[in-house]
Order: structure tokens, then sequence, then C-alpha cells
């Protein structure tokens, strides 16, 4: 990767806004598992691993999977946040590697926000 | 006057990405140029729900939703809906009628209550890729700190912005850096920068998170903070015990090195700046700053005295500025958004002093006994009280509230009494507690305040670096005592011995950690003294902690004879048959508990200790 | 620097900015205690007793007057209840901890405490630290250090092991405030100290050493071992100590010289067979004799290497001497010293003494009376040479013991006999560059001892005049009569000063300037150095007194520019045709 001039980060901050969120490129949903320190001991590992064999089974190739850190609530970890394009995002809490599968087929697949263990729909409020 | 129009414009992460902030920015410029700024007002609000055609912009009480609202639509929104009353039609959006199955964040009292500044990021970037955070318009604070601002502007808006260290200390960080660089130029010296990341109080998280959800923030916060001070080095020193987010801060720095954002001309400019990562090696007491240095140097972590300040000679004697990881997040935004915009939140005035208030936000660790333990985020001044009741979610199984720990070893135990307290650097000091790092343990009526003085004054004397005798010896004397009191040996001049030992220690000891460590003992007695008197005069516990003043008795109203219990215990203290009471023999009994767990009836209780023996 | 105003205990004072409280309050006489404290170390600050209660401002802090940088306007409190009150309980923290310590008790007592209220703990070290810095910030040493942390804190060396680093300055035990560190006695220290070397770096060389002023030694001078140190700089009161002085060469024009350069001790290593350098308690006779001394590094007592007197004892005679293999002469001072050792062997210690000799030299007033009473003193003297010396026990009288193996030629057996210590009585010999000093000045040497004039008649001159020997450097003897040669080379020495004018041989030779080219050739052949060469002029010159008319230097010149004189040529050629006259007709 190049040294960076102030044009060239302009260009790469435009170019990762559109993949960042779902308004350009082939995907069509975007799901975030959460992978703090709090997260991956309480298992958050497995629900990634079992979210991506999935995918491959399934082969879908319109949904980007990716992490970031710690979504704030530690004590209903593992989280994961589900984003399909045009709609706001959705925070899932208390995940475990059955229940990620059940929201890639019913959340992702069918478009039904599984109600069981979703928290709440919406970003946090930046000051 | 009322305002006869709002304008809501969404400040949830996701159309903040979208530039919602300039949006507003704009709107209000336009509003004060067009002369409607006593009529229209403009509100950030939470996160409307929309979030995939954000940025949105409500106009109350017309009712109108715009969409993908970008700047330049702003001037005209202003011009055509809010002058001439003509909304504009091409960014008019209807919301779907139909309403979700599940809640909205912001109607989530844990997520509202919070406003993001240090944590806007969290969960919304992969913190090992400098792209994303480039794509939320990161290190384009760096930039303009290198091509707009001079070192003297930079500190001018971090002195302006009241920002005061988020680490514990509470001092002005735009004063530190003044001095620092001051020092530097004097002396014809090079300066050092340092970024605190030991966290060493127990339950506090606060940078491990800041580190692991957002690396850059720190890097671009102390590249500009380089800048401003003159130095060409900087050191991150991490603890041991965070191998991940050190994994994901190396990576970070790795990543803008090869972007060019650190090392040499930067950005093509003049200046030189790395970053190195220095690790720790399970010491508490490296938290406190000279030992910080010391460490640093290779030299055994014991700090010295700070009638030298470290700004003029710390790191291998150069001025060297240190500052919380929280302080240095804090520090990218400030210069994008100016210092206005920060000492918009908080509390108390910093416009003339800087410690005449708390501006900006502070990130928390709330855990103990609450519904939602987790990571937050808060305007400084929001009171106690929404913290544990309304974010916290309140005590969890229907127990009551009794204290709320801040700061950590350093801090102290706060009562109901103070829930009604705003949260900032100055009122908890008062009260007899301190900010701290951020650390906020909750703790309900089956907490004894008199272990909990007895848990930190325990761990203070494992982590004191021993060189001085108050702290020393004086932990170990209030450990003495405060074992006295929970095994029930506890003596009536106890209290007062606790106190003056305390009070030595405050006027006596070489370092922070040795001035503070009295606050946990101080303050429990201030608030709880009459549990230690119950524990000396009555030999009870109220709490029913300290197992050497409570037994376990079970309850024959409750026990049906199942067994259950008799499994459970090591040493054969549960006498009783099948499908009859059972009963605990208290010469047997150690206390384990293991009885309680298995016992689906909840039959077996803790009593006070009687009074046999 | 600039110039403060403050108070304290309501006296007001003047100071330079920056000035430690407690270096301000120790001019005006004002008493606070210090245990961590040190003038010749930085400030540590540790012990905390020195609190002291300050109002800067509006605020009042406690800070340490150690090393708490006084500012103007400040009003210093020494003696507060509050500061009475701190300093109470850190003594009693002290007490828990180090209960029995002295100097501890004593402020204790100062400040009214009769039952600590922690209880009274047993250690001895009040981790001051002020042996630390001392070896690491003034010595250089760096062997001692802080271990561990909090209440298990100690200070030990690295490994808890005899540190490599300590070079036995004691400078730690010195400093140590409770007396809780001990220099051991170690075995290596007798064995170093014994070949002449000083005790203390700093020391008068000898009793009788004029000036009576101490000198440092370099080998054994921290500062040239670490480069730092240099306290006896610090608190010399009239600055005479300067460690950057070196030697230098001065020159002097003389017109007599006394050569009195001494002997060397014979070095017994070239003698395996008497495991000298192998067994530790097997020594020389100088080392023995610096044993004995009263100033020496016993004070005077016998002891063995491991500690402890020895129950028996060796001497041998002759080492060295009297020897094909090393000197053929007799070292002539030997056997008396031998029996002096004896002597005080028996009085000291009472020990079983064993002279192994060849012949027993006592020449002198009073020697061979002085040997007859060790006869009575139950010395026992085996002539034999003594062939070996080993720890090779045989027997069960032998184990732990040096055995000396001798044939005692009255009996005619060859004996063991166990001992505990071996005395060599070592031989004189020449200084090692005796023959280079004979060739710069001129003068013969023979086996390494210079040359007299004559054996009998001339016993302290040399052929080449002016230039006199005294003292053993001429040959082996013993103080009395190094004495008198003394006497008689300073004597001649005057002689020659007083007269004033001295009588020359009258043939001596001459060079005529206008012929003599400047070759230098007879420069270096005069063996008296007689000749020098003039620079400006560029010829050379004969020294007339230094002459003695050899012919040498006349017989070499290329452009016979030298005449000797009474020895021309054209009288040589006259007395041979005198002596040849009748033969001729």
């Amino acid at each position: 990767m190049p040294r960076l001039s102030i044009e060239d980060l302009k260009k790469i901050r435009e170019e990762s806004k559109a993949t960042l969120t779902l308004r350009s490129g082939q995907a069509r949903a975007k799901i975030t598992v959460h992978m703090g320190t709090c997260g991956i001991s309480a298992g958050a590992r497995d629900v990634m691993g079992a979210l991506l064999k999935e995918i491959e089974k399934l082969g879908l190739t319109d949904v980007i999977v990716t992490t970031s850190g710690c979504a704030g609530l530690c004590s209903r970890e593992p989280m994961a946040t589900v984003e399909l394009r045009g709609e706001a995002p959705v925070k899932y809490v208390d995940l475990k590697p059955e229940r990620i599968l059940r929201v890639l087929r019913e959340h992702v697949l069918e478009g039904k926000v599984v109600v069981d263990f979703a928290l709440a729909s919406g970003c946090e409020t930046t000051a | 006057m009322p305002y006869r129009t709002n304008v809501l414009v969404c400040a949830g992460t996701g159309c903040v990405s979208g530039n919602s902030f300039g949006v507003a920015q704009t709107l209000e410029n336009e509003i004060r140029k067009l002369g409607l700024d006593q009529e229209v007002q403009v509100i950030r609000t939470g996160c409307q729900g929309f979030c995939a055609e954000g940025p949105i912009v409500i106009v109350q009480p017309d009712g109108i939703f715009y969409c993908g609202v970008q700047q330049k639509d702003a001037v005209y929104i202003a011009q055509e809906h809010l002058l001439k009353g003509r909304p504009v039609r091409k960014l008019l959006y209807s919301p779907p009628a139909e309403k979700k199955p599940i809640p909205a964040l912001k109607d989530i009292p844990f997520f509202a209550k919070q406003r993001l500044v240090v944590l806007r990021n969290r969960g919304a970037i992969d913190p090992e890729r400098i792209d994303d955070y480039i794509a939320v318009d990161g290190y384009a604070a760096l930039v303009k700190a290198l091509t707009e601002m001079t070192p003297e502007q930079i500190l001018g808006e971090i002195k302006k912005s009241g920002l005061r260290g988020r680490g514990g200390g509470g001092f002005p960080t735009g004063i530190k850096w003044e001095t620092c660089r001051k020092a530097a130029v004097s002396r014809a010296v090079d300066p050092v920068v340092v970024c605190n990341a030991d966290e060493g109080d127990p339950g506090a998280f606060m940078d491990r998170s800041i580190i692991e959800s957002d690396p850059h923030s720190v890097v671009e916060g102390m590249i500009i903070g380089a800048r401003a001070i003159g130095a060409k080095e900087g050191f991150v020193y991490i603890r041991h015990e965070y191998p991940i987010a050190r994994e994901r801060l190396k990576k970070a720095l790795d990543q803008a090195r090869e972007y060019g954002l650190l090392g040499e001309n930067i950005f093509g400019t003049m200046m030189n700046f790395d970053i190195e990562i220095v690790q720790g090696a399970g010491a508490f007491v490296c938290g406190e700053s000279t030992a910080l240095m010391a460490s640093l140097e290779g030299k055994v972590g014991e700090p010295r005295a700070k009638y030298i300040h470290t700004v003029e000679y710390g790191y291998k004697n150069r001025p060297t500025n240190l500052n919380n990881v929280e302080t240095w997040a804090n520090v990218p935004l400030i210069i994008n958004r100016g210092a206005e915009w920060f000492t918009s939140m908080g509390s108390g005035d910093v416009s003339e002093n800087p410690w005449g208030g708390s501006s900006g936000t502070k990130v928390f660790s709330l855990v103990g006994k609450v519904k939602n333990t987790g990571l937050i985020e808060v305007p400084m001044g929001i009171p106690l009280r929404e913290i544990v009741f309304d974010i916290g979610g309140g005590i969890p199984e229907g127990r009551s509230f009794k204290a709320v720990q801040t700061g950590g070893p350093s801090g102290g135990c706060l009562p109901e009494s103070a829930l009604d307290m705003p949260v900032d650097f100055d009122s908890l000091t008062e009260a007899g507690s301190m900010m701290g790092s951020g650390g906020m343990i909750v703790m309900d009526d089956q907490t004894c305040m008199v272990d909990v003085a007895r848990y930190f004054i325990a761990f203070l004397t494992e982590e004191s670096c021993g060189k001085c005798v108050p702290c020393r010896e004086g932990l170990r004397s209030s450990l003495d005592a405060l074992n006295r009191i929970t095994q029930g040996t506890g003596k009536p001049d106890d209290i007062g011995l606790l106190r003056e030992i305390g009070e030595v220690m405050q006027d006596c000891c070489l370092c922070a950690l040795g001035t503070s460590a009295a606050n946990p003992v101080l303050s429990t007695i201030q608030y709880f003294k009459d549990e230690y008197e119950a524990h000396i005069n009555k030999g009870v516990c109220p709490a029913g902690v300290c197992t050497a003043l409570i037994e376990y008795q079970i309850d024959p109203e409750k026990c049906d004879g199942c067994h259950a219990c008799v499994h459970g215990c090591s040493t054969n203290a549960i006498i009783g048959n099948v499908k009859q009471v059972h009963f605990i023999d208290k010469e047997k009994c150690i206390k384990c508990g293991a009885c309680v767990e298995a016992c689906k009836r909840n039959g077996i209780l803790k009593v006070p200790r009687s009074h046999a023996a | 620097m600039k110039t403060i105003k403050l108070k304290i205990n309501g006296i007001e004072t003047e100071a330079e900015d920056r000035t430690p409280i407690l270096a301000i309050a120790e001019k005006l006489g004002i008493r606070i205690p210090t245990l961590c404290h040190h003038p010749i170390l930085e400030p540590y600050g540790v012990c905390r007793i020195c609190t002291v209660e300050v109002r800067v401002g509006r605020r009042i802090r406690m800070v340490t007057a150690c090393n708490y940088p006084a500012t103007n306007g400040i009003e210093v409190l020494t003696d507060s209840e509050r500061v009475r009150r701190d300093r109470r309980m850190i003594l009693e923290w002290f007490m828990s901890r180090c209960g029995h310590v002295p100097v501890i008790e004593k402020l204790a007592a100062e400040y009214g405490i009769t039952e600590p209220r922690f209880g009274r703990g047993d250690e001895e070290c009040i981790l001051c630290g002020l042996c630390v810095r001392v070896c690491s910030d003034v010595v250089g040493a760096h062997a001692l250090g802080f271990f561990n942390r909090g209440t298990t804190r100690v200070v030990s060396t690295a490994y808890d092991e005899t540190s490599p680093k300590c070079i036995s300055c004691g400078a730690c035990a010195y400093v140590c405030p409770t007396g809780c560190i001990k220099i051991e006695d170690d075995e290596m220290l007798i064995r170093k100290e014994l070949p002449l070397g000083p005790l203390t770096p700093v020391h008068i060389p000898f009793m009788q050493a004029i000036p009576h002023k101490p000198v440092i030694d370099r080998e054994s001078c921290i500062h040239f071992k670490t480069g730092d140190c240099k306290i006896c700089e610090k608190v010399c009161e009239v600055k005479a100590i300067d460690h950057t002085q070196t030697d230098h060469v001065d020159e002097f024009d003389v017109g007599a010289v006394i050569l009195a350069t001494g002997f060397k001790d014979f070095d017994p290593s070239c003698m395996p067979e008497y495991g000298y350098g192998k067994y530790k308690n097997v020594l020389t006779g100088i080392e023995f004799e610096r044993m004995n001394s009263a100033s020496g590094p016993t004070g005077g007592r016998i002891l063995m290497a491991g500690g402890g007197e020895p129950k028996s004892v060796a001497i041998v005679h002759c080492v060295g001497s009297r020897d094909e293999r090393h000197h053929k002469y007799c070292s002539r001072v030997c056997c008396m010293y031998a029996l002096k050792f004896a002597h005080l062997i028996k009085e000291k210690t009472g020990a079983e003494v064993y002279n192994f000799y060849i012949d027993m030299r006592c020449f002198g007033k009073g020697y061979e009376e002085f040997y007859h009473r060790l006869l009575e003193e139950e010395v026992r003297f085996v002539r034999g040479r003594a062939a070996s010396v080993s720890d090779f026990p045989l027997n069960h009288t032998e184990v732990g013991k040096l055995v000396v193996r001798v044939e005692d030629t009255l009996i005619g057996q060859v004996r063991r006999i166990p001992v505990d210590m071996v005395v060599l009585a070592t031989g004189l010999e020449p200084q090692a560059d005796a023959k280079d000093l004979a060739r710069t000045l001129h003068i013969s040497c023979g086996d390494g001892f210079f040359a007299e004039r004559h054996p009998k008649l001339a016993p302290v001159s040399t052929a080449t005049e002016g230039i006199f020997i005294a003292g053993v450097c001429q040959g082996p003897k013993d103080i009395p009569d190094t004495v008198a040669q003394a006497s008689a080379a300073a004597s001649q020495a005057q002689t020659l000063i007083c007269m004033g004018e001295i009588e020359i041989e009258a043939a001596t030779a001459f060079v005529n300037d206008e012929i003599c080219s400047g070759c230098r050739i007879c420069n270096t052949l005069c063996s008296l150095s007689a000749i020098r060469y003039d620079e400006e002029k560029k010829i050379s010159v004969i020294n007339d007194v230094l002459c003695k008319g050899c012919g040498t230097c006349a017989a070499a010149c290329p452009s016979a520019a030298i005449t000797a004189r009474h020895f021309t040529d054209q009288q040589i050629f006259s007395e041979i045709e005198g002596v040849l006259y009748d033969v001729r007709t």
C-alpha cells in the first residue's frame, strides 16, 4: 500500500464509505459479529465459525460477514448486528451457534426478524 | 419563547457516517443567515430507525420526513421549507407505516441514554481495517491539524475544549500539553508522548474496549498531540493482560505506517513521528505515571516523587506528556468538530477555567449487581441514578440498591443518598470518592461494605511496590484490622485506627497509589459506619457475607427432604433422612455455599452466627 | 540562580530557588529527623519520616523535606501537631517490622511511643536503600538491589548469591544506619593483602613515610575501577585530592648519583615442588613478614588462610639461593630472618616450629647467641634441604596438613613432617631492570648486582666517576651493612661536592675543533660517556673530568682529530725509536 497524500485519503474515504454501508456493491446483507474480549470469552468465535461455515455451505455471495469490537452490552454477549439493504440494522443478543443459523435463515434469507433474541433495531446516538 | 419549528437531525451512527452532523451544522448556519434562529431550532436526536435512508431530517410539527439529506440539500431545505414554507418534494420520505416487531434502539434505556463520542465507531467498523476507519472520517482531523492548524492553534483548541484527563487525575489536557511543549522548547530537548493503557483497576475495561473497537482513534489522537507538542517519539504502554487489544493496536500501527501516517514525512509534510508499543508485566503500580516511565526505560517500575513534574523531566529526563487512552481518543473529534461542540456537553463551566467543570463525555464500565452490565458512554453531569437504574436497568433479582463504587482502588463507595449527584470530576471527589478511570461497580444489599474495603486493601497490599513505608506498612496494618473485623475479632478502636491510618497515608505516601489507597476504607466508614459497628460490637455481618460471622441454616418450612444438598456437601455436614427435614451441623460446615446452589426450594438461608462460642 | 524568601517555623530566611527544605533547615539549625538520607547521596524520600507541613498559597501540603524544592513565599512547619502525628505513626510502622533496631527505638522514644500499636517485628533491615544507592551511584559496582514487591521487599544481591560485582569496599556497611550489614572475613582477603598491597586505597604507605601524607593506590581505588566514587574528593575540606594527577618526568643536572635501588624478592612460583601459589598456606618470607606487622592485614596475628592460628609451621631455608637452578649465591639475610620468624611464631602462637636448613649463617653481632636461644625455645632444626611440600596424606596424621618431605642429613633418613603452614625463606635477587639501569649509567653489572670499583678497597664507587652504589643493589646484605654502605656512599658523594675542585688525570684526550667532522663515532665508543656532541658547533667535545685517557676514541677517530695527551703519535713513535735504538745501530 502506498504512502497516502491527502487526496488519496479522500478517495479511500469515499470508496470505503460506500462499502461500509450497503449503498453500493453487490451485497444486500451485512452481518457484524461483535468480537471484543467479552464477546470472545462468551463464545463469539464459535458463533462466527458456525456462520461462516453455513454461508459457505449455502453458497451465498451477497452476504458480507465482518467483525467489530464490543457493542457495549457485555452481559448479553455474544452479539451480532444484522443489516439488510434498505432497512435499519438489528442487534441480536445471547447468541449461540444454532441461533445465528436461525438468524441467517429467517432474517437474512427470508426477511423476518427473529424476535426471540433480537434486542432492538436502529443505531446508537452519537453526541 | 418557544420555537415555532423544530428540525430533528438524526445523530444515530448510521446517519452520522452519512455526514448528518455536517447537515445539522449547515442548517444552523443557514437558519442564522436567514435570521430565523429565534424561531427555528435544530436538534440532534437519537436514531429514528430509518438508517438505510439516512441522513434523516424530520421537521416538526409539520411531520415532514426528508431522507438522504446532503449538506447542499440543507441549504435548500432552509431556504425553501423553513423560510418560505414550501417542503422540498424531491427529498421527501414516507416512513413505512407498519411497526417493527421489535423495539427501536432509541427506546431501550441502556442505549438511549448514552452519547457516543469516544465509542462512536463501536460495533460499526472492523478495527483491523484502516480503510473502515477512514470511511468514517478517520484521519480527517489529522489532515486538518497538519495543514490548517499550527501547533499553537491545536493547543488552543484542546485548551478551549476543557478536556480533562480521563485516566483519573482529571488534569486539564490542554494545559499539560502546553507545559510540555514549553519545557521542550526552553530546554531544546525532544519531548515524548505516551499513552497509558495499563488500566489496572479491577473491573475497569474502558481502555481495552476502546483499543479493541477503534484503535485508530487513539493513534490519530497521539499524532495530533505529537504535532501540538513537537514530539517525534511516542509510546503506548499496554498491560500484559490485554493480548487482543495489543494485537489490534499493533495491526493498526502497521497499517498506519504503510499508509505513511506514521514514520517520516507524514502526509508529505515535515512531520516525523512514530509509536512503539511497550508491554507491561503485571504490576498495577505501573499505571502510575512515574512508575510507568521507569518501566519504559527498562528500570524497575517504581514511582518517584512528583515534586519535579514529568512534563518537564519524565522519560529519560525529557519532557514527557502522558495521557490515558480515552483522553487521546477524544482528540480527533475535538479537532474535527471544534471545542465549542465539546463544551456543549457536560457539566459546569469551562469557558474561563478548565477546572470549573467537566466537559464532554465519559466512558464507564458498569458492572456488579445491575441488570445491564457493559460499557457505556454518557455526557458528564448525568445523575448517578440514571446510570444505575435507567442505563443499568436497576438491581436484579428484586434486591435493593446499596452503593456504587467508583474509581477502583483509588475511589470510594457512594450510598443511596448520593444517587442524585451528577457524575463528574468534582462532585464525585467532594463526596469522598473520585471518577477514577471509569470503573463503576454497583452493589446491592447482599454486599458487605467492610468486605469491599477489605477486598480493595488486599488488592493494594499485593500491588504496592513497597518502596515507601506508609504505603507498604500502612496497607498491611489496614488489612490486619479489616481482617480482624471481618473475622469477628474486631476491636472498638479499630474504626478510629483505620481512620488514622488512612489520614497518615494520605499525608505521607510517596505516590498516588498510596495516598488514594485509604479512600475505599474512609468512604465506607463515612457512609456505612453502622456495618462496621455491627461487625465489631455485635459480631454480625448484616449483608451475610463474612463467613466467620454467618452460618447456614435449613429453613424447616421449605425443606422437603429431597437430599440434594447432602450430595453437594463435601464435609458431610448435613444430617437428615430422605423425606425428612434436614439439618446442618455447624461444626462441620465450611460455608462453601454448595448446598445453597443445590437446593431447588431456596430452603437454605445465611443467618447471623449465633453466639454459642 | 534565583534567591527566594520563605518561612520555616516562623523564622524568615532566604535560600536559592528549589533548594530542598531539609538543607535550608539544617543551615538554620532546625533538626528534621531522617532515616534514608545521606549527604553524599541523592535524596530518596522513602522513609517519609522527614515529612513537614508546607503552606503554598492557600493550600496546605504534606511533603518530604529531603527532596521538596522550596519556592518563593512558602511557609514550612517542621514540628506541628499534624507532622508529629504522622511521624509517630510512621515510626510505629517501622517498629512493626524492625522493633529492636536501635536507631528506630531512639526515634520512637523521642516521639513518645511506648506501646507500638502494630507490634514489634524482628527484622534488622529498615529498607532505607542507602546501601543500594551508595553501591550503584557512588561506588558504581551495582552489586546490591531491591527485590520483590510490597511487604516482601528485601535488599539482596542477584539470585541471593555472593555477587561477583562486589568489590569488598565496605561502603554499604559504612552507610547502613542499623548496622545490619557486616563485612565478612573472606579467606581471599588475607591472601590478597599479603603481597605488599595496601589495606585501603587511601593510605599512608608506612609508618615512617616522609612526607607523612596519604596516597591513593590506583590498583584498589574504586574510581579507577568504575569511574565513579570520588567520595574522598567530596569530603576533603582543603581540596587536596586530584584524581587526574599522573606521573611526570623531571630532569635534573647533577654531578653525583648514588644508586640504592634495592632488590627483588625471589618468587618461588618457579619451584612448583614447594606449592607456592597452589596451597594457600605456603607463604614467602616477605608475605609472612607483612602478616606479622602490627599495621598489616591481620594486625600482627599469625593466621592461616581459612582463619585460625597454625599449630605447626615449617620454615624452609635457602629458597632460590645456593641453588644451581636459580641463584648460586647465598642471600645472606635469610637464615637470620628465618630464625626471627621461628621466634615470633613460638612467642605468638606456641606452635611447633621446624627450620629446614643447609648451613646456619649467623655471622653478626649477637646472631649466634640468638640461634642458641632458639634451640632452648625448642624450635626443631632439621639439617636438610626441604625437597617438597604437598597436601597428599599418606596416613591419618597428615590429613588436612601440608607435608614437608626432607632428608634429615644428621640422622640420614628421609622424613615426612606434617605442618599447618609453610614459610619459604626466599632469597634476594637484583631488580629486574638492573642490567638496563647499569647500561644507561655506564656502570658494570656482574650477576645482576652492580659492580663496585674494587671488591675490597672501593666497595661503594663504580668505574664511572661520580656514580656510587649502596645497599643490596651491590650485593645481598642485611640492614646494618646497608646502613654502613649508605653512609660511605653519601660521604664519598659529599667529598666530591665539598672539594670544590677535582683532581683529574693528566692523561686525557682532546678533540681538535678544526679537524673534527662531527661523525660522532667516538660518542658511542666512550665507556665512560665522557664525549658529548655540541649541536651548535657540530663537533664532539670531551669532558676532561670524566675522561680516563684510555685512548679508544683517539684510535677510532677516522679524521685523527682526537689526541690522547702524552700519548701523541709523535711521542709514541719517539718512544719506540728510543727503545729500539740499540737494535737499529
